[in-house]
C-alpha cells in the first residue's frame, strides 16, 4: 500500500512537469531490499521543474537538456539518489531504504491520510497482501495473530460462523464491544444478528463477512477512542478502517486474477477410547449414549440393537471423525483497473464456494464491484464505489443435546455410526435412542439457511476552496436483507412435529459527511503546519426483523408452511431505527515534522436518548514528538526514536426504545406448561397485555470511555529492530444497564447508567529483520498484547449481573464486581478453607457445589504472535505462530466425551478403583485426604457434568497458525507473454496446534460473535484449511 | 461551474439538511414494537391468566404433591413429594406469573380503569388483586404488600406481615384483604361504568352479577383462612356475607379463568399431565385412589384415568422402578384438564362456599346460618355441587346419597373436630386439581388426616407448612429475612 500511495502523491506532485528538450535517458528503478520493480519514484532533472515518475513496473523515460544535467530519483520511504547524465541513455538504478524515515502515509478516522510520525495515538497498518490468498475467506480471521492489542476468535469450524473482535478489551457491559467497521468511508454493519436462541441454533455469520479480501488494499486498526473519536459513539470499541483496491494511482489498464482453492479437514477432536463400548457400570445397555459397556475383550461379541439388529460388539475407532467430509473452498476474483492522472475506474468480481466439514453445511459469497473516481475540468472531484454481495450459508444446528453436534459428543464407542442406516425408507430415523435423532439425520433433516442480499457504497464530491482549504461531502449506505429459513422434519427432537421459521433481517444504514479540511503551512512561525478539520454527520440506522414460525407440518420433507397447521409470530425487537447527528472537529499542529499536538471533539445528538439531554461532547488530544530529529539524536544504533502520548473520552448512545415503559404480548409459564396470548378461548381470541418487566429510564444519559495512553516507537540499528510500545488506561463509566429490581415492584429490571470497568494493557510490536544477505531475507514481526479488565463496580448492592445473552441457568456469563468481564458464575465444587476439594466420606463424590461462584473467566492472560517471512529472490515463506496464554473454556463437548466415557483418558486402567482428589471433613474442623475408591465410572462422572465447574478448562494454546509460500515467476520469462506478474502459492492454516490444559482445540466460541465468550456449548470443532494459490496481473 | 457556484451549491444542499428539523429528525424513540398505552380489557385478560398459572402451574404441582393427591416420579415434583424445597424454586412463579404477571396487570388495570372512569374494572381488578394476594400470602407468609407493584418509585418494597395484610394496619398504611374486596364489590355496584368487560372476562364474560358473587365469596374464603388465628373477625366477616345473600350459590357461578384447546391456549394442568416431557414427572398418588375408592366415590372415574381400565398410582415418595410404559399411569382426567386443554382452572367454586358455610356453622360458634339451614345441608350441598361440577349425574348423585352404606359419608356426625374432618375431606376432594387449597385447609385444620410420605427428607421430615422465599428475591431486597425454611407456619397457621 505504501508504494501506491506514495505513488499517488508522486504523480500528484510532479504534474506540471514540462517535457520537450533534447536527450531521452530511460531506465528502471528498483529497491535495493528486494529488487521489484518501484513504481512512482519521482525523477527529476535536477535545477529544474522537468521531470517524470516511473511507472508500475519502475520504468522512466525522460527527456534532459544536457549532458550535464543531473538527475534527482527520490522516492518517499527511500534515500534519494543523484546521477549525472554524461553520455549514458540508460541509467538502471537500485533505491536503499531511508533509515531515516519509517515514515508510512496511514488512513485515520474519517478517511483521513496520515504520516505514522504525527500520530499521538496507535494505529496499526495491515497490508491487504497479508490477508489475501491466506486459505482463509473471512478477513476477520486472517487478521488473527497478526495485531497487538486485539482479540479475536471465531465461533467454530462451521462454514461462515462468526467471528468475534475486540480491540483493547471489553469496554461496555451492554452495549456492543465490536468494533466500527468502515469500509471506504461507508460505515459497514458488522452485525451477528443473532435472532434465535444461540444456544441452539447453527451459528450464524458476522456480516464483514460479506467483504471480498481479495478486494482489499489495506486494514487500518485504529485502536484506541483517541484514534476512532471523529467517528464518534459508534467507534468506542475502535474501529477498522479498510480500503478496497482501486484505479487510483495507476496508469493504465491492468487486470488481475486471483485463484485458490483450499481442501478442509475436521480438527482439533479429542482422541477417543476404543477399549469400552456402549453401556453403564460394565453392562451393555443399547439405549445407553454412555461408552461404560463391557470391555472388548471377546467376552461380548455381538448385540442387539435397539431395532432389534444383531451386530459386533466392536470399536468403531473412527465414528466421530467420518462424520466429517473433507471440506473445499474455492475463491476467484478478477479486477479490471484502469486510470490515468485522477481519473481512475475499478470493475472486480469475486466468487467463494465453501461446502462444510459437515454433512450439507455450504458458504457462499459473490462480489461485484465497480468504484470511479473524477476530477472534472473544473477542479470538481467526484467518486462512488457500489458493491453488490450475496452471501449464503447452510448449517446443521448446534448445541447440547438434540442436535447433530449435541449428539456426536455422545455416540458410544461401539455404535456403527456410519455404517449403518440412519433412516429408513420414509426418511424416518433410526437411533440408539428413542428420543434423540442420529447426527447424520439431524444434519439432512435439521438445516438452517441463509440468503444476504447486500448493497453498500459511496458517493463522494470535493472540491479545493483555495489552496489550502477544501471541502468533501460522502453519502454512504449500506443496506442488507438476510432471509433465513430454519428447518426441522418431522421427527426432530427439538420438534417432533416439524417446524419451519421463516426469519428476515433487513438492516440500512445511511450516513451523510460534510468535511471541510484546512492545511497551511508556516503559520505564524516558520515551520508550523496547521491543519484543521470540521465535519458534520447525519446517521440513520434501521433493523426490521419478522420472525414466523410454522409447526406441524403435515408433509414430511416438504417445507412450505402452507403445510403446517400451527402458526406463532414471534415479536422480538421487530424493528429498531435510531438517528444520530454529530458535529466533529480537528485541529492539528505540526513543528518542523518533529513535534505534533492534535485536538478534536465531537458533539453527538442521538434519538436513543432523552429529547432534553440527548446531546454530549467528548474531547481528544494527542502528541507526539521525535526527539531523534528535534536534537538530531540519531545514530546507528539509535535511528528513530517518537514519544506518543494521548488523552481521550467517547461517548456511547443507547440503543433504540430504552426510554419508555410500554405493555408487552402476554405469556405465562416455564417448560412444563406455557400460554401465549392471544388465547383462542370460548370460541374467539383474547389478547392480553402486560406491563413490560423491564421498566424505562426517562433520564438515560450516554456511557463514557476515558482513555490515556503513552506509548513509544524505537528503531534501532538503521531500522533493522524497532519497537512500538503502548500502554493504555481506559475507564468505562455511566454504563447503560438493565439492573435487576425486587420482583415484588412488578419488575424485574430497570435500566439506568451504573458501572464502572477498567481495562490496562501494554501492547508490544517487534519488528526485526535478523538476516539480510544478498537477496535473502529473513524479517521477524511479533505482536504481544496484555490486557487486564475489571468491572470494578455495578449498581450498589448489587455484586453481579447477567450479561444480556442467550445461557443456560446456572452457567451464567456475567459482570462480576472485582472481576473481568464475562466470567462464568455457576456451581463450584465446594472447598475448604485451604483450598482442598470437600469429599462426601460416605459416598467418596464431591459434596453438593455452591452455587453462585465465578467458576470461569474467558479473558485469555496475554495474545502474542510472531511472524517469520524469509524471501529469496522470488521466493517468500511466511509462518505465524501465536498463542493465547490464560484464561478458560466451559466446555460442554469435553464434558459430555468424559462423562460417556469416550474420551481416551477415561478408557485408561478402567478395571482399576480410584479417589476423586480432595479431603473429608472429620466434623471437627479437621480432614483427612479422601481415601474411598470408586469405580473409574463413578470417578470420571463424579468430576463434573454439564453444569459444574468440572466443565472448566484451561483454554491455553499455542498454534501454527498460517503457512504461506509463494512464488513469483521472473519478469524475464513474462516479457514475451502478456502477463506482467504471475504468483503461485500454497498456504495452510491451522496447520498445528498445543493445548496443554484441554483435550482438543479450545479456540472456539459456540456462542458466535458478541458479549459472551469462552464457551463451546457443543458446538462443531475446528477446521484446518490447506491450498494452493494463483495470482495473475497483466 | 464556477467555483463560486459550486461552494454556494456545497452550502446550500449542508444548509437544507441541517435544516431539515434536528428536533424532528431525532424524535424517533418510542417503540413501534409495543403500545406505550392499552385498554383495561387486554390487562384483566393477563392479570386472570396470570393468576390462573400461579394457581395451577408449578405452585400447584408442589400442592398437589405434598397434599398426597400426586405422587412426583422425577424432576421437581419428585423433590416435592418428598418436602425438598428452596429458594430455587417458584423464582418464575413469584415474578413471571405472581408480582410482575397477575399483580402488576391488575394494578395497571385499576389505574386504567379510574383514569377511563370505569369502575366495572376497577372493581375486578380490586377482587382480583386481594385473591391473587392471598395466594401469596398464603404461600410465603409475609410478603409485599402494600408497597408492592410501585415500579421506580419502591425498587425494594417493604415486606408486610401476613396479619397486616389480613386485617389491615392504619399506622402502616396498609388495607386489609377484606377491605380491598369490599372496595372492589363497591366499585361493582356503580351505576354504570365508560368501559364494559367482555370476552376479555376470561372468567364470567362481563357479567358483573357474577363478580360480586366472587368478591362475597371471596370474604368467605379469607374469613375462613384466619378462623383459627382470629375467629371474632372471621364470624363478622361471614355474618356479613350470609347476611348480604349475594355470593356464589350454582356451579356456573364459580370464579374459573378459561383455557383453549389451541397449542398455546391450553390449561397448564393439561399441558404438565398430557403434553409435554414434564408429563412423566407425575402419576395420581396411591392415597389419593385408595381414599376415593374407600367412599366408594362415584367422582373417581371423572377425575382419574384408568388406562385399560386399571388404576395405576404409586405411593406418595416412592423410590423404585416405575412402572412401564408411563401411557399406562393414572392421571387426571379431563374433569380436572379440560378435553385437550380447553378446561378452565378454578379458583372459587360453589362447593367451596357450601364447605366453608358448613365449617363455619361447625366450628365457629356465631356464625347465623341462612333461616332453616344446618351445617349437614352445606355439606350434602357441597358433595352435590362438586359431584355435578366434575359430571358425575343427577341420577347417580342421587343414587350416592340414597345408598345406605353412603349415609355416613354424606352425614355429618360425631364431636365438632369429627364433623370438621368430614368436610375438609370432602373439601379436599372437591379441590382435586387445586392443590394450593386444599394445603390452606390442611395447614389450618389439620384434615384431611395425611400420613408422611415415604423417603420424607424437607427440613425436618416434616410436610412442607410455607414455602421459601425465591433466592432472586433475597438477593435484590434485603426487606426479605433469610432463613425461614418450609417447617415455619405463617402466621394464621396455629395450633
Amino acid at each position: 500500500m505504501k508504494k501506491t500511495l506514495l505513488f499517488f502523491f508522486a504523480l500528484m506532485f510532479s504534474l506540471g512537469a514540462a517535457l520537450a528538450q533534447d536527450r531521452v535517458i530511460s531506465g528502471k528503478i528498483v529497491s535495493r531490499e528486494d529488487g521489484s520493480g518501484l513504481p512512482g519514484v519521482n525523477v527529476l532533472v535536477k535545477g529544474s521543474t522537468q521531470g517524470t515518475v516511473t511507472d508500475a513496473d519502475g520504468n522512466f523515460r525522460i527527456t534532459v537538456p544536457t549532458n550535464e544535467s543531473t538527475l534527482v530519483f527520490s522516492f518517499i520511504g527511500y534515500q534519494t539518489q543523484e546521477i549525472a547524465v554524461g553520455d549514458r541513455s540508460v541509467i538502471d538504478l537500485q533505491l536503499e531504504s531511508d533509515v531515516h524515515q519509517l515514515a508510512e502515509v496511514v488512513v485515520t478516522a474519517q478517511g483521513l491520510e496520515r504520516d505514522q510520525r504525527s500520530l499521538g495515538y496507535s494505529l496499526q497498518s495491515v497490508n491487504g497482501s497479508a490477508i489475501q490468498q491466506r486459505s482463509e475467506p473471512n478477513v476477520l480471521n486472517s487478521l488473527q495473530g497478526k495485531v497487538a492489542g486485539v482479540n479475536i476468535v471465531g465461533s467454530s469450524g462451521a462454514p461462515g460462523a462468526s467471528t468475534n473482535i475486540n480491540i483493547r478489551g471489553v469496554t461496555s457491559f451492554n452495549g456492543s464491544n465490536q468494533p466500527l467497521i468502515v469500509v471506504d468511508g461507508i460505515i459497514f454493519s458488522n452485525n451477528t444478528n443473532l435472532t434465535t436462541n444461540s444456544l441452539f441454533d447453527s451459528q450464524t455469520s458476522n456480516r464483514l463477512a460479506d467483504i471480498n479480501p481479495d478486494n482489499i488494499e489495506s486494514i487500518n486498526i485504529l485502536k484506541g477512542p483517541a484514534a476512532s473519536v471523529l467517528y464518534g459513539s459508534r467507534a468506542s470499541a475502535g474501529a477498522i478502517v479498510i480500503t478496497t483496491k482501486s484505479g487510483k494511482g495507476k496508469e493504465g489498464t491492468q487486470i488481475s486474477l486471483s485463484s485458490s482453492y483450499n481442501a478442509q479437514t475436521v480438527y482439533g477432536l479429542p482422541k477417543f477410547q476404543n477399549e469400552f463400548g456402549q453401556g453403564t457400570n460394565n453392562d451393555f445397555v443399547n439405549t445407553q449414549v454412555n461408552s461404560w459397556g463391557p470391555a472388548f475383550d471377546g467376552s461380548l461379541t455381538q448385540v442387539t440393537t435397539l431395532q432389534g439388529d444383531v451386530v459386533p460388539y466392536e470399536a468403531y475407532p473412527n465414528n466421530v471423525v467420518d462424520l466429517f467430509n473433507t471440506g473445499s473452498i474455492f475463491q476467484n476474483t478478477v479486477s479490471v483497473t484502469t486510470g490515468k492522472g485522477d481519473n481512475n475506474m475499478i470493475f472486480s468480481v469475486g466468487n467463494m464456494q465453501q461446502k462444510g466439514i459437515i454433512p450439507n453445511s455450504s458458504f457462499g459469497r459473490t462480489n461485484i464491484q465497480v468504484g470511479a473516481n473524477s476530477k472534472l475540468n473544473n477542479g470538481l472531484k467526484i467518486g462512488g464505489n457500489l458493491t453488490y454481495a450475496l452471501t449464503t450459508q447452510a448449517n446443521a444446528p448446534a448445541g447440547n443435546g438434540g442436535s447433530a453436534m449435541g449428539q456426536l459428543y455422545r455416540i458410544p464407542r461401539s455404535y456403527d455410526m456410519v455404517g449403518r442406516p440412519f433412516e429408513d425408507a420414509l426418511g424416518r430415523g433410526i437411533y440408539f435412542s428413542t428420543t434423540q435423532n442420529h447426527p447424520l439425520w439431524s444434519t439432512k433433516y435439521e438445516v438452517q439457511e441463509s440468503q444476504v442480499n447486500r448493497v453498500f457504497g459511496n458517493f463522494n464530491l470535493g472540491y479545493d476552496l483555495t489552496k489550502w482549504l477544501s471541502v468533501t461531502y460522502r453519502v454512504t449506505g449500506d443496506i442488507y436483507v438476510d432471509n433465513r429459513q430454519n428447518r426441522q422434519a418431522i421427527g426432530s427432537n427439538r420438534s417432533a412435529t416439524g417446524n419451519i421459521i421463516i426469519d428476515q433481517v433487513f438492516r440500512s444504514e445511511y450516513n451523510g459527511d460534510l468535511i471541510f479540511t484546512a492545511n497551511k503551512d508556516n503559520v505564524f512561525v516558520e515551520g508550523l503546519t496547521v491543519g484543521g478539520l470540521l465535519g458534520w454527520n447525519m446517521n440513520q440506522r434501521y433493523t426490521y426483523n419478522p420472525q414466523f414460525t410454522s409447526t406441524n407440518l403435515t408433509v414430511p420433507n416438504f417445507y412450505d408452511p402452507s403445510t403446517a397447521t400451527t402458526y406463532t409470530y414471534t415479536s422480538a425487537q421487530l424493528i429498531a431505527k435510531q438517528r444520530l447527528l454529530g458535529y466533529y472537529g480537528q485541529a492539528s499542529f505540526n513543528y518542523n515534522n518533529y513535534a505534533f499536538v492534535e485536538f478534536t471533539g465531537r458533539v453527538d445528538q442521538s434519538s436513543t436518548l432523552p429529547a432534553g439531554s440527548n446531546t454530549y461532547f467528548y474531547p481528544s488530544v494527542n502528541v507526539s514528538f521525535v526527539p531523534t530529529d528535534a536534537f538530531g539524536l540519531e545514530s546507528d544504533i539509535l535511528s528513530y526514536l517518537k514519544l506518543k502520548a494521548n488523552y481521550a473520552k467517547v461517548g456511547r448512545d443507547a440503543t433504540p426504545y430504552q426510554l419508555n415503559d410500554v405493555y408487552v404480548q402476554g405469556t405465562f409459564g416455564n417448560n412444563s406448561a406455557q400460554v401465549n396470548y392471544p388465547l383462542a378461548v370460548n370460541g374467539g381470541n383474547v389478547a392480553g397485555f402486560a406491563p413490560n418487566t423491564r421498566l424505562g429510564a426517562p433520564a438515560l444519559t450516554p456511557e463514557f470511555v476515558t482513555s490515556k495512553e503513552v506509548g513509544v516507537n524505537i528503531g534501532l540499528f538503521r531500522n533493522r529492530f524497532g519497537i512500538d510500545f503502548n500502554y493504555f488506561n481506559t475507564v468505562s463509566s455511566n454504563q447503560i444497564f438493565n439492573v435487576a429490581v425486587s420482583n415484588s415492584s412488578g419488575y424485574n429490571t430497570r435500566t439506568t447508567n451504573i458501572g464502572k470497568m477498567t481495562n490496562k494493557g501494554v501492547e508490544l510490536v517487534v519488528s526485526a529483520t535478523p538476516v539480510k544477505v544478498g537477496e535473502f531475507k529473513w524479517d521477524i514481526t511479533a505482536n504481544f498484547t496484555r490486557i487486564r479488565n475489571v468491572v470494578n463496580e455495578i449498581a450498589p448492592g448489587v455484586t453481579n449481573a447477567p450479561i444480556t445473552g442467550n445461557a443456560f441457568t446456572g452457567i451464567t456469563p456475567s459482570i462480576y464486581v472485582g472481576q473481568p468481564y464475562g466470567v462464568v458464575v455457576g456451581a463450584a465444587n465446594a472447598r475448604n478453607n485451604v483450598d482442598e476439594l470437600l469429599v462426601n466420606g460416605t459416598t467418596g463424590l464431591f459434596v453438593p457445589a455452591v452455587p453462585n461462584t465465578v467458576i470461569a473467566s474467558p479473558q485469555p492472560h496475554f495474545l502474542a504472535g510472531i511472524n517469520n517471512v524469509f524471501t529469496y529472490k522470488n521466493l517468500s515463506l511466511s509462518a505465524l505462530v501465536d498463542t493465547r496464554q490464560g484464561g478458560q473454556i466451559y466446555s460442554f463437548s469435553m464434558a459430555d466425551l468424559r462423562n460417556t466415557g469416550m474420551m481416551k483418558i477415561t478408557g485408561v486402567d478402567r478395571d482399576q478403583p480410584r479417589i476423586l482428589p480432595g479431603v473429608i471433613d472429620n466434623g471437627d474442623g479437621t480432614f483427612r485426604p479422601n481415601n474411598i475408591q470408586i469405580s473409574s465410572q463413578a470417578y470420571w462422572q463424579g468430576l463434573g457434568g454439564l453444569a459444574s465447574e468440572g466443565a472448566v478448562f484451561d483454554a491455553t494454546v499455542y498454534r501454527l497458525r498460517e503457512v504461506v509460500f509463494s512464488y513469483n515467476l521472473p519478469r524475464t520469462l513474462l516479457s514475451k507473454t502478456p502477463f506482467t506478474d504471475i504468483m503461485i502459492g500454497v498456504s495452510g492454516r491451522n496447520l498445528w496446534f498445543f493445548a496443554p490444559g484441554y483435550p482438543g482445540d479450545p479456540e472456539l466460541n459456540t456462542q458466535g460473535a458478541g458479549n459472551i465468550q469462552g464457551f463451546d456449548l457443543s458446538g462443531p470443532p475446528n477446521v484446518r484449511n490447506y491450498g494452493v494459490n494463483l495470482k495473475v496481473t497483466f | 461551474m464556477k467555483m463560486k457556484k459550486i461552494y454556494s451549491c456545497l452550502t446550500i444542499v449542508a444548509m437544507l439538511v441541517v435544516a431539515t428539523g434536528c428536533k424532528d429528525f431525532l424524535d424517533i424513540n418510542d417503540s413501534p414494537n409495543n403500545p406505550l398505552e392499552v385498554s383495561p380489557a387486554v390487562l384483566l385478560s393477563n392479570g386472570l391468566g396470570g393468576t390462573a398459572f400461579t394457581d395451577a402451574n408449578e405452585l400447584n404441582k408442589f400442592a398437589s404433591t405434598v397434599m398426597s393427591y400426586l405422587t412426583g416420579t422425577a424432576g421437581q415434583p419428585a423433590q416435592y413429594d418428598i418436602y425438598n424445597t428452596t429458594g430455587a424454586d417458584f423464582g418464575n412463579q413469584w415474578n413471571f406469573e405472581l408480582y410482575d404477571g397477575a399483580l402488576i396487570s391488575y394494578r395497571h388495570l385499576i389505574d386504567r380503569a379510574v383514569e377511563t372512569n370505569s369502575p366495572y374494572y376497577a372493581g375486578i381488578g380490586k377482587i382480583m388483586m386481594a385473591y391473587t394476594f392471598s395466594l401469596a400470602t398464603d404461600i410465603w407468609g409475609d410478603v409485599p404488600y402494600s408497597h408492592a407493584l410501585r415500579g421506580l418509585d419502591d425498587t425494594q418494597p417493604r415486606v408486610d406481615k401476613q396479619e397486616d395484610i389480613y386485617k389491615g394496619n392504619s399506622s402502616l398504611g396498609i388495607q386489609s384483604l377484606f377491605d380491598l374486596t369490599r372496595e372492589g364489590l363497591a366499585d361493582l355496584n356503580a351505576t354504570s361504568s365508560a368501559l364494559v368487560p367482555g370476552a376479555d372476562d376470561l372468567s364470567y364474560g362481563g357479567t358483573i352479577a357474577n363478580w360480586k358473587r366472587a368478591g362475597n365469596t371471596l370474604l368467605l374464603k379469607l374469613a375462613m383462612t384466619i378462623s383459627k388465628v382470629d375467629p371474632t373477625l372471621a364470624t363478622t366477616v361471614i355474618n356479613e356475607v350470609i347476611a348480604g345473600n349475594n355470593y356464589i350459590v350454582d356451579n356456573a357461578q364459580n370464579l374459573r379463568v378459561a383455557f383453549g384447546s389451541a397449542v398455546g391456549s391450553q390449561n397448564p394442568i393439561h399441558q404438565y399431565v398430557n403434553v409435554t416431557s414434564f408429563r412423566d414427572e407425575m402419576i395420581v398418588s396411591t392415597r389419593y385412589l385408595n381414599l376415593l375408592q374407600g367412599l366408594n366415590d362415584p367422582r373417581l372415574t371423572l377425575l382419574v384415568t384408568s388406562p385399560g381400565s386399571k388404576y395405576t398410582t404409586l405411593d406418595n415418595g416412592y423410590r423404585g422402578t416405575l412402572p412401564t410404559p408411563s401411557t399406562t399411569w393414572s392421571r387426571w382426567n379431563t374433569s380436572i384438564t379440560g378435553v385437550g386443554g380447553a378446561g378452565p382452572v378454578r379458583l372459587l367454586t360453589n362447593a367451596q362456599r357450601a364447605f366453608i358455610m358448613a365449617e363455619a356453622a361447625t366450628i365457629l360458634p356465631g356464625v347465623t346460618l341462612p333461616a332453616g339451614k344446618t351445617a349437614n345441608d352445606y355439606y350434602q350441598e357441597g358433595i352435590k355441587a362438586h359431584m355435578a361440577e366434575v359430571g358425575v349425574t343427577a341420577a347417580a348423585v342421587t343414587t350416592y346419597f340414597a345408598d345406605a352404606a353412603n349415609a355416613s359419608r354424606v352425614t355429618l356426625s360425631g364431636t365438632a373436630a369429627n364433623r370438621q374432618q368430614q368436610i375438609i375431606t370432602q373439601k379436599y376432594i372437591s379441590w382435586t386439581g387445586n392443590g394450593l387449597e386444599a394445603w390452606n385447609d390442611w395447614r389450618r385444620t389439620g384434615y384431611p388426616t395425611l400420613l408422611p410420605h415415604q423417603n420424607a427428607v424437607g427440613v425436618d421430615g416434616t410436610r412442607p407448612v410455607r414455602a421459601v422465599y425465591t433466592n432472586n428475591e433475597i438477593s435484590r431486597n434485603p426487606n426479605f429475612q433469610t432463613g425461614i425454611f418450609q417447617n415455619v407456619r405463617v402466621w394464621w397457621d396455629v395450633d
